[in-house]
Order: structure tokens, then C-alpha cells, then sequence
């Protein structure tokens, strides 16, 4: 090709090249879902023109339509300088948008016309979309206009949409009142769930529980960075593994938080119980199996609920509504122990009123068979899943009050634990010290109540 | 490489030239036949193209500024008279007639400062160099040249009043009509 | 009626005192003085000579390298400069900006690609000129100055991308930056972590990273260091080198030529540039294309806390990364950028060869064509394993294995010399050793005055590698890929650090032969290093604690 040819071929591809960058950038993702409201919009006014009887006024909304069918394509954004949120939504849902639709009403069904159904509410009225934006209920990406960036189904978002129930975690957020709220009854269960099988004997909120495992108060923020991708992987919700896509809109951490309820926590993360990768056996999970007691829409409550456990987002304080003052409830003696024994969460791994206690891996229990090292791994394995916490009432007979106070007090270290496998791994849970945790008078009460379900030794001893 | 390129001798093989490069014989001045002229004009497109995107990159799609349009709350929560409720956060009088409401933008049209309202004389008077104006915005007093500015309004189906700071008017006739009053009856 | 003569009013409009005052010179006849006038009346154009020797119009030649380098830098700076219109360099702002330009600015994404992928080519462009330069002996006399500008040009470009990396504050950003300015604090003496840096009195608040950084970590101040280094104060350093650059090559009549050549010239107009245009033009069409079709990332928004994993540098910087591996910073992210650095600019005055300028003279230059190719390939083989072989936790992953396989733990590693190493004082035996085997290895060639057999020597060293090898696996001491990897890295230094030296430098003057050897036997060091660290699993081979000086 001569140069000649060649001045001119590439002065065209440059030409064609840039109209066609201009073009891709016009074609913006937006457009014609705000073009098809318009014109939707458009041809619902001319319908009521059409129906109107008085001349005048027909004329009106013969205008409005027009006007309507017109009005300029444009990023529409709602600004709200108290929560940092400048959210891009209503670009394609126009009907949520006060200053395109001022009624914040339409007929339309379908997403992403339709106008907010809850916009009747107390909770749209007390959260007016010009002050809260989208995003500080619905999560998401607000500065995105594409469909996937927006929802926040994309790689590196860490914070998609809220789908479904679990948007009550949201109110979580500023209501230290939810439990009592409108609205918000799900996220409620979902506190009464994690408080009725002990989660927070293990995982303490914001500083108040137990420290055998992660603080959850901020557990929403978890970075993915955090989670190994293999571990993900090994989730499955509703029995089907998730999508294998990392850090889309199935691998969040609402599912992180669910895939260790609906599944065995061991086997979201086996880890190296025979150390095959590693110098030392390092045991699974510590979390018990809670498949048996949390059903899947229990689960939801929970997930929802724990979505609201978030630092990361600055929330202004007069934004905050503080919780109500607890009230304990005016027990005494033994009925007053069960009830401490659920509120630090005992329950988490002696299990419920103490009647048996939860999984213990690798402890040694009257479950199990004898230790043979020729056994196959997996049946190891299974053998050091029957591992468990002590049963309560099968232990305390031998204990005075004196003593069980003080047991409680000092906690047992791990490494007291007696293995069933002594290659394997040391079990993960232990009883941790209460002391200063649990005040004296509830120790004394806790202890009565325990020695009250222990079973009598009825030999004579 | 068709027209009249040197022989270009091929270094590696052949550092020094054996034969000297033939003249160069000159070429006829550019012709329409060519069509040298497409490429030309393709990249004055090209520039013309790309100036225009950058003349419209310039215009940003999203400001970061409040919006210019602002629910003023329900329409009968105004009592007749001037109302300074928005002045600090919008910089608008909202002004209830017995017909109905205006909007007045608070900037003096002399120099730009916010004259303040002297309910007790009825007037809005300029702090800067002394300018004062009616209920109405007319001027009546001091040097600024004409009549303050009116906000279109508008009365939203819910009840709420719709300022948009964005479209303005101040000629005697057009100010007193929609969009910058809404009617509203008084009960 | 009266016709319109186009051929007068096109006179009229061309003789008219308007367009006369803008356009200089008479009616274009083309002719040689006319062609040189092109050139000599032109500011933009006076940059070339009025002619060129022809090798400079060659494709196969030139690879346009030069040129193209150039035109990536201009768009560079036109998209730069747009982009600077809506982002501001805060932390609270500077990710937002970045995502307003995805989502809501016309034609912001597409700048921004453009911006993002022609500073990647714009390192592509400027290695294989400088490639290109070598492989023709271009830097041979009188051009040894230019050359020595042209490297500083290649680190430059390299530090604008890397100050351009942090701008849009994601997690990419602030780990590639983060790990970058650590490197400059693992300075020797400079750095509150290098070798003697604490003797003089070094902090985490007084040293050379904290000038960069403007604090003792990634934060408000070093985005806006970092943003006016890369918008203003270094694209104005390479300005006034590329003015150097660009002086030097017209002085020096463009492309090299063998002393003793007599060409005859060709014009620069309008052979040359109507080939500089093309070259521009495909270029810019070649970025347009990328940027419509793929997007440049942008991660999550910057934390302090999380480190993204596995964490890498942008990748022309992976290769470094990857020797950070086996070396201590100081010696991966300091000494040894500095010697290629230094090493590059000594090259013309080294290399005295009269032969091979002109010309991809393979069997004149033997020894200066292998050994510098070895670098270019050692460079992005690192550059491979880094970006292709590294996953999570940095481990060392197939391209066939998944991410989401879970690795073993690595085997804990040891040091040869050193108070943890072997033997009752073994640092006093380390040091004369290492520093003998160095010295050795550097005066050995020369030594030996009479030429070696090639063949025979290298049959026999990779024999008795290979017989140690087997004696290692009979013992079970090594598996079959530490064997590979010991036979693949010593044969290797022995050819390129002991062989060939032995063969083709040994009658050098002692000043050129020395310089030359350092830089020789450190590059052998970085492959023996890495023998000793994938065969052995050695951490260091000598450790002396405290002045933090391991080797």
C-alpha cells in the first residue's frame, strides 16, 4: 500500500474509530430505559386527555404530555450530603425520581418504571428519598449508570443490593430501636434467633459476648479479601453450590453469613485436620452444626439482621435512634439462672437448656470409638466430628455450688481438652473465663439452675 | 510503496550504498483525481470531531451543587404574607397572596447582595447601597435597576410547594403569571 | 455571466497578505530546495535535518520505535490534561471522580482507557526502542551521551506510570504505591530500614520515604505529591530531556552509520514524514480501538487495612516484585534498579567495539547482543512468573490450577551464614567466602589468558551439576524439578558468566573489563539466588542482623 493509501485509509479508521467511541459513550445503558419512561409517561397523560371532558383542562395535560415526551435525557442524581450519597438510581427508575414525578406514583409495573411500592408508607414518609438517597437502605452502587454497576453485581463492589428480607438489615443501621419497629420485624427475629441459640456466647457484638470467635459487629464490612475463594466455593444455599464468579452479586457476605447456617460450618472450612498442607493438623470450623435447628427462612432473619453490623458507613449521629434501656426481667433463684444462661449464650455450645451438649472436634466424648490410627481418614474424620462439649447435666452432679461458681469463673484453656485423635488437631472451642462478664449474683442463680437439671447419681455415692 | 521512493540500500546486507539512489524525479502538483483531498478532509473531521467532543466534555452531566429545585412543604402551611423560612437555606422568600403564592429570589439586582425583610415598612431593603423594594419586588428606593427576581412555583399534586430557583422572570405582566404564581385560593 | 475561476481566487487567497504573514515561502514546486525549505521553515518540522541517511525510512530498521514513543507521549498528555478537569486529588474525592468519569462524564471512560492504556504502551514502545537502539550499535560514539538521556527518559516513563498508578486511590493504587515507597525505604543509609540507615540516624518520619510520601503512610499528602509529580514537575523533567534527546539526534544526523559509510541522503520531506504520520496515526487508531474495547480497572476503593490478594505491582514493576521474593528491598528495589540503571548508561562507554553500528550485526557483537538480550528476557520472564504464576498469598500457581486450589503451606527457609546459619562463627567465614567467590568469579575469565573450548567446558561443568544432581535425589535430598532447576540455573551462569566472558571480553582493558564483569556476574547472582532459594529453599546466604545486610 502506498503512503498515499495509507494517509487516507488511516485518517478514515480514525475517524470512523472516534465516531464509534462517541457513539458507545452515547449509547450510555440509561438511555432507553428513560426514554421508554418518558414516552410511557407520556402516553398515560394523553390517555387522560383524551378521557378529560372539560376542554381546558385536556389541554393541560395534552401539554404536560408533550412536554413529558420531550424532556431532556439526562443523569439524574439525588444528593445527600448527610449520609455521602450521591445516588444515580432514579436515572432509570424515573418514577422514584420527586422532581420527573412529583407524586412519587404511577401505574406501571414492571422495573424500572414503576414508582416505589412502599410510597404510601410511614417508612418512605419518614425517609424521603431527597434526604436518604437509594443506596443507605437499598445498598448498591449509587455513582454507577449501568444495570450491573449500579446493583453492585460486579467485581470489586463489595456492597451489592440488598435482596429481599435481608433489606432490614438496613434499618439495624440507626434504629438501636428495631426490635420494636414497624417494618423491621424480620431483622427482629433474626436478633432473637442469634440470642435464643447463643451465637453471642461465641461471637460477641460490639464487644458484648463471648471471645471464642470474630466480634460481628461490623461483620458486613468483612472484606471479601478475607474469605478464601475456596472456602467460598465449598458454600451451598439451598443445596447448589453458587455461581463461580468471585465477588458478584452471590459471593456476599450474605451468603458467607447463611452458607454457615445452612450447611455444616466444617464443611464451608474443612481446613487441614491431618496437615497434609501444612506442618501442624489445624482444625476445621469450631462452629457447630446449626442445620438441625435454624430452618432456611430462620436463617434469612438472621442474615438480614447481621447485614445491619456495619462500621464502615458514617451514619451522623443525630441520624442514630438509640435502643431502649433493657429491662431484666424480675427472676430469681433457678428460673433466674436459665435466663442467664441464655443471655451470655451458653447454649452456643452446651446446647439448648443445656440438655446436650454441641460438636466439639476432635474432643474426646463417650461417643466415639477408640482411637485406632489405621482407621481411613474419613472415618477419623467423622469419629473426631462426634467429638463434644461436656452435657451439662451428666457432669455438675460432681461439683458443689462453691466449685461451679469458680469453673465458670476461670473458664477451661484448650489445651486441658483431651483429644480423641492425639495426632489430630487441638479442638478449637474452649471455655473461656467469664469472670467480670457475668456478675456474682447471676453466677450464683446460673449455678443454682445448673445444679438443679443435674441428674442425681442414684448408686449411693 | 508504489511512487517515487528512494531505493532504500538494506543496511544489514549492505552498509554502503554500491549505486547512487536514482533522481528524484518531482511529482505533479496534487491533483482532484487522486483523492489526496479525502485524507485531508478525514482528518479535518477527525479534529472537528474531536474538538466538538471536547467542547461537549467541558459540559458536565452531573453538578454537585443542591439541586436549584426544592419542595417547599404543603402550600397550607403558609400564612399570607412574606415567609423567610427558605431564606437561609435557599435564599427564596416564598410570598402567599390571597390568590396564591409566589417565590422571590433574595438577591439584590444592583450587586448581588440578599436584602433582608422589613415586615414593619413592608419592604425588603438592601443592606449593600441602600436599595428597596415592594412586597412585589418593584424598586422603590436606591440604585438597582430592576425589580427583583420571582422563582417558578408550582403547586404539586400532593399538596407541596415546587420552587425551581433555575427559571426566573421579573417583567411586570409575565411575573404574575404561571409558572412563577401559583394560584391558590385561600379558604 | 460571469464564470468563477477557482484558479485566481485560489491565487488571490494564497498571494493575499493575510495568509502570506501565517504561511511563509512561494508557490510548491517540490523541488529539492522546496523540500528543505519544508523542513527548515517549519518549527515542528525543523526537528529533522533536511536529510536522512535511508536506512532511517526502514520499517525493519527503525521499528518506528522512537517515533511511536513520542506520539503515545503527546496523547498521554491531551488525555491527561482532560482528565484533570474533573478529578481532584483528595482522598475523599479522588475514587468518586474516577467512578463520575465511568458513569457520568461524556466520553470519560473512553479518555480514561485511552490515558491507562497508552501509558502501557508507552513503556512497550520505549523497552523495544531502546532494544532497537542496542541491537543497531546506536550508541556508539559520539551518540554515547544520548543513550545515557535515553535511559533516564525509559526510568522516567516508568516513574510517571508509577505516580499515575495511585491517582485513582483503589486498592490497586494504594498497595502497588505502598510497596513501592517501602522500597525506597529499605534505602541503604537513606531508608529508616536499610543497611546502616538506623547508624545514621534514619526514622519511619525523617527518611527518603517519608519525603516521598509526604508521611510515615499512603495518605492525603502523597496523593497529592503523587499527583502533581505526574501531572506537573516530571513530565516537565522529560520535556527538557526529550528537547536533549531530540537536539542530539538532529545533531547527529538521525539514525547511526558505519564510520566509514558515504551514503547519499534522502529527503526528509516528505519520506520521512509521511512514515512519522502513519506511524502516529496507527498508533492513535491502535489506542482508540483498545480503549473502545476494554476498559481499565479500577478496583474497590482504597483501605489501609485490606491488602487485595494476591497483591501485584502494575506490570512492567512484577518483575521487581518477583525478586523481592528471593532478595531483602534493598537489594531487589534499590541496589539492583540502580545497577541497571547505572549499568545501561556505562553501556557506550564499555562497549568500544567499532563494529556493528548500523546494523543488527549478530555475529560482530556476539557478547554485547547475548548478554543484553539475556537481560530484556530475564526482565519479563520475571515479569511472567510474577503476573502469570502468582496466585493468592503469592504462592506459586500453574497456569492449568485453579485459584481456588488450596495450597500447601511453604516450607520454612533457612540461611547459610549468619547467627542462625551454620557452624560456631560462621559470619566470618561467610563473608570471605561470598566476597571470594564474587571477586572470583569477576577476575576468573581474564585470568585464564588463553581461549577456552566452549564446548567442552560447558560439557563437562553441566555433567557434574547433573551427577550432583542425581547424588541429591538418590539421597532424597531433591525431588526431579529442584534438579531441573539446579542444572537449568547453574549451566546458565556458567555459560553467560564464566563462557562467554572467558571467550570474547577477556583481552578488554582492566577499567572496561571490571565494569562490564560486576554487572555480569551480578545478573548470574540473581540467577543463583533464585537456584538457591527454588532448590534449597535458602533464605539468605549470608545475614548479618545488625546493620540489617543480608545477602
Amino acid at each position: 500500500m502506498s503512503y498515499r493509501k495509507a494517509f487516507i485509509v488511516s485518517n478514515a479508521l480514525m475517524l470512523a474509530a472516534f465516531v464509534w467511541a462517541f457513539a458507545k459513550d452515547f449509547n450510555a445503558p440509561w438511555r432507553p430505559y428513560q426514554k421508554k419512561y418518558y414516552q410511557m409517561s407520556a402516553d398515560v397523560l394523553e390517555k387522560k386527555a383524551a378521557d378529560e371532558k372539560d376542554p381546558k383542562k385536556a389541554d393541560v395535560l395534552k401539554a404536560e404530555a408533550r412536554k413529558m415526551r420531550h424532556s431532556p435525557m439526562e443523569i439524574k442524581q439525588i444528593i445527600s450530603s448527610d449520609l455521602g450519597r450521591f445516588d444515580r438510581c432514579v436515572t432509570c427508575h424515573v418514577g422514584m425520581d420527586e422532581y420527573t414525578n412529583p407524586t412519587l406514583k404511577n401505574d406501571f409495573t414492571q422495573n424500572p418504571y414503576k414508582s416505589h411500592p412502599k410510597v404510601d408508607s410511614a417508612l418512605v414518609k419518614a425517609h424521603p428519598f431527597t434526604k436518604f438517597g437509594c443506596t443507605s437502605c437499598h445498598s448498591g452502587q449509587g455513582l454507577a449508570t449501568t444495570v450491573e454497576g449500579a446493583h453492585g453485581w460486579i467485581k470489586h463492589w463489595e456492597k451489592p443490593m440488598l435482596k429481599g428480607v435481608t433489606i432490614q438489615g438496613a434499618c439495624v443501621k440507626c434504629h438501636g430501636n428495631f426490635e420494636t419497629l414497624k417494618g423491621a420485624e424480620v431483622a427482629a427475629s433474626g436478633k432473637k434467633l442469634f440470642r435464643q441459640h447463643g451465637c453471642q456466647g461465641c461471637h460477641a457484638i460490639n464487644g458484648w459476648g463471648g471471645v471464642i470467635s470474630v466480634d460481628l459487629g461490623d461483620i458486613a464490612d468483612k472484606p471479601f479479601e478475607r474469605i478464601a475463594g475456596y472456602n467460598f466455593k465449598r458454600v451451598k444455599i439451598d443445596g447448589k453450590e453458587l455461581p463461580d464468579e468471585h465477588h458478584d452479586s452471590h459471593w456476599n457476605i450474605q451468603n458467607w453469613i447463611r452458607g454457615h447456617l445452612v450447611n455444616d460450618p466444617v464443611a464451608v472450612t474443612p481446613n487441614d485436620p491431618f496437615a497434609h498442607l501444612n506442618a501442624e493438623p489445624i482444625p476445621p470450623s469450631g462452629m457447630p452444626d446449626f442445620t438441625q435447628e435454624i430452618r432456611r427462612e430462620e436463617a434469612d432473619a438472621v442474615v438480614a439482621y447481621l447485614s445491619g453490623m456495619t462500621k464502615e458507613e458514617v451514619i451522623p449521629y443525630r441520624y442514630h435512634v438509640p435502643a431502649p434501656a433493657a429491662r431484666e426481667p424480675q427472676l430469681s433463684g433457678a428460673a433466674h439462672g436459665k435466663y442467664v444462661f441464655e443471655k451470655y449464650g451458653c447454649q452456643g455450645c452446651h446446647g439448648l437448656e443445656a440438655k446436650r451438649g454441641r460438636r466439639r472436634f476432635n474432643a474426646s466424648s463417650s461417643a466415639q470409638k477408640e482411637y485406632d490410627p489405621k482407621m481411613p481418614e474419613k472415618e477419623q474424620f467423622e469419629q473426631m466430628s462426634l467429638g463434644a462439649e461436656p452435657t451439662l447435666p451428666d457432669l455438675m452432679g460432681t461439683y458443689t455450688h462453691e466449685e461451679l461458681v469458680k469453673k465458670i469463673e476461670s473458664g477451661v484453656s484448650a489445651a486441658d481438652a483431651k483429644k480423641w485423635s492425639p495426632k489430630g488437631p487441638m479442638p478449637m472451642v474452649y471455655m473461656p473465663s467469664w469472670k467480670g462478664k457475668i456478675s456474682k449474683g447471676e453466677l450464683d442463680d446460673l449455678a443454682t439452675w445448673l445444679l438443679s437439671i443435674a441428674k442425681k447419681d442414684d448408686s449411693g455415692f | 510503496m508504489s511512487e517515487a521512493t528512494p531505493p532504500i540500500p538494506d543496511p544489514v546486507a549492505n552498509p554502503i550504498p554500491a549505486a547512487a539512489p536514482k533522481p528524484i524525479v518531482p511529482k505533479p502538483e496534487m491533483s482532484r483525481g487522486d483523492f489526496l483531498w479525502a485524507g485531508w478532509g478525514m482528518l479535518a473531521a477527525f479534529f472537528a470531531a474531536s474538538a466538538a467532543a471536547g467542547a461537549r466534555f467541558m459540559f458536565p452531566n452531573v453538578i454537585y451543587e443542591p439541586s436549584q429545585k426544592f419542595n417547599a412543604g404543603p402550600a397550607a402551611s403558609y400564612d399570607l404574607g412574606v415567609s423567610t423560612k427558605w431564606l437561609n437555606e435557599q435564599r427564596v422568600w416564598i410570598i402567599r397572596t390571597p390568590s396564591g403564592f409566589y417565590a422571590m429570589w433574595a438577591r439584590c439586582t444592583h450587586l448581588g447582595c440578599t436584602p433582608n425583610w422589613w415586615g414593619d415598612q413592608n419592604r425588603f431593603k438592601c443592606p449593600c447601597h441602600g436599595s428597596n423594594y415592594t412586597l412585589g419586588g418593584d424598586v422603590i428606593a436606591g440604585p438597582a435597576p430592576m425589580p427583583l427576581w420571582r422563582a417558578k412555583v408550582d403547586l404539586a399534586p400532593t399538596g407541596d410547594l415546587i420552587v425551581d430557583k433555575a427559571v426566573l422572570e421579573n417583567k411586570p405582566g409575565k411575573r404574575e403569571l404561571a409558572p412563577y404564581f401559583a394560584d391558590y385560593a385561600s379558604t | 455571466m460571469p464564470t468563477l475561476d477557482l484558479e485566481k481566487i485560489k491565487k488571490e487567497i494564497f498571494d493575499s497578505q493575510l495568509w502570506r504573514s501565517v504561511f511563509r515561502g512561494g508557490v510548491w514546486k517540490d523541488t529539492p530546495r522546496d523540500r528543505a525549505g519544508h523542513i527548515i521553515g517549519n518549527v515542528w518540522l525543523h526537528l529533522h535535518p533536511v536529510k536522512v541517511r535511508p536506512r532511517a525510512l526502514k520499517w525493519a530498521y527503525t521499528w518506528g520505535m522512537g517515533g511511536i514513543s513520542f506520539a503515545l507521549y503527546l496523547l498521554l498528555t491531551l488525555t491527561g490534561v482532560a482528565l484533570m478537569f474533573y478529578y481532584r486529588p483528595t482522598i475523599g474525592l479522588a475514587y468518586r471522580d474516577i467512578k463520575d468519569l465511568e458513569f457520568a462524564v461524556t466520553l470519560g471512560m473512553f479518555l480514561r482507557n485511552a490515558h491507562r492504556w497508552a501509558a502501557q504502551a508507552m513503556v512497550v514502545a520505549v523497552i523495544a526502542h531502546m532494544v532497537r537502539v542496542f541491537l543497531t550499535g546506536a550508541y556508539k560514539k559520539p551518540r554515547e551521551f544520548n543513550w545515557g538521556i535515553g535511559v533516564l527518559l525509559l526510568t522516567l516513563t516508568l516513574f510517571l506510570s508509577f505516580t499515575g498508578y495511585l491517582l485513582p486511590w483503589d486498592q490497586l493504587a494504594i498497595w502497588a504505591v505502598t510497596v513501592g515507597t517501602n522500597m525506597a525505604g529499605a534505602t541503604p543509609v537513606l531508608g529508616n530500614e536499610g543497611p546502616l540507615g538506623s547508624l545514621v540516624g534514619m526514622r519511619i518520619n525523617n527518611d527518603v520515604r517519608f519525603t516521598l510520601l509526604g508521611g510515615t503512610m499512603v495518605g492525603e499528602n502523597t496523593l497529592l505529591r503523587f499527583y502533581v509529580m505526574h501531572c506537573v514537575a516530571v513530565p516537565l523533567v522529560v520535556g527538557i530531556l526529550l528537547i536533549l534527546h531530540f537536539w542530539r539526534i538532529r545533531k547527529d544526523s538521525f539514525s547511526a552509520a558505519p564510520y566509514a559509510a558515504a551514503e547519499e541522503k534522502v529527503d526528509v520531506w516528505p519520506h520521512l514524514v509521511k512514515r512519522e504520520y502513519i506511524g502516529a496515526a496507527g498508533t492513535t487508531l491502535f489506542i482508540m480501538i483498545w480503549s473502545i474495547l476494554q476498559n481499565a480497572p479500577l478496583e474497590a476503593i482504597a483501605n489501609p487495612n485490606v491488602t487485595t490478594n494476591p497483591s501485584k505491582a502494575p506490570w512492567y514493576f512484577v518483575g521487581l516484585q518477583e525478586l523481592l521474593v528471593y532478595f531483602d528491598p534493598w537489594i531487589a528495589g534499590v541496589l539492583l534498579p540502580g545497577l541497571i540503571i547505572v549499568g545501561l548508561i556505562a553501556i557506550p562507554y564499555i562497549d568500544t567495539n567499532p563494529k556493528g553500528i548500523g546494523s543488527y550485526a549478530w555475529k560482530e557483537r556476539p557478547f554485547a547482543n547475548t548478554l543484553f538480550l539475556l537481560g530484556v528476557v530475564m526482565w519479563f520472564a520475571l515479569i511472567f512468573i510474577g503476573y502469570a504464576l502468582r496466585g493468592p498469598n503469592y504462592a506459586w500457581y500453574w497456569p492449568w490450577e485453579s485459584w481456588y486450589m488450596l495450597k500447601a503451606a511453604p516450607p520454612a527457609t533457612w540461611s547459610v551464614f549468619g547467627p542462625k546459619g551454620v557452624g560456631a562463627y560462621p559470619m566470618l567465614l561467610g563473608i570471605p567466602l561470598i566476597g571470594g567467590l564474587f571477586g572470583g568469579s569477576i577476575l576468573l575469565p581474564k585470568l585464564i589468558q588463553r581461549e577456552l573450548s566452549g564446548k567442552k567446558l560447558m560439557g563437562g561443568f553441566l555433567a557434574a551439576v547433573a551427577a550432583l544432581a542425581a547424588v541429591g535425589m538418590a539421597m532424597g535430598k531433591m525431588g526431579a524439578t529442584e534438579g531441573a532447576f539446579l542444572l537449568f540455573f547453574l549451566g546458565a551462569s556458567f555459560y553467560f558468566g564464566f563462557v562467554l566472558p572467558q571467550r570474547h571480553i577477556r583481552t578488554l582493558d582492566w577499567p572496561r573489563y571490571l565494569v562490564t564483569m560486576v554487572l555480569v556476574v551480578c545478573t548470574m547472582g540473581i540467577l543463583l539466588k533464585m537456584c538457591a532459594r527454588l532448590t534449597f529453599n535458602i533464605k539468605y546466604l549470608l545475614t548479618i542482623p545488625a546493620i540489617s545486610m543480608n545477602v
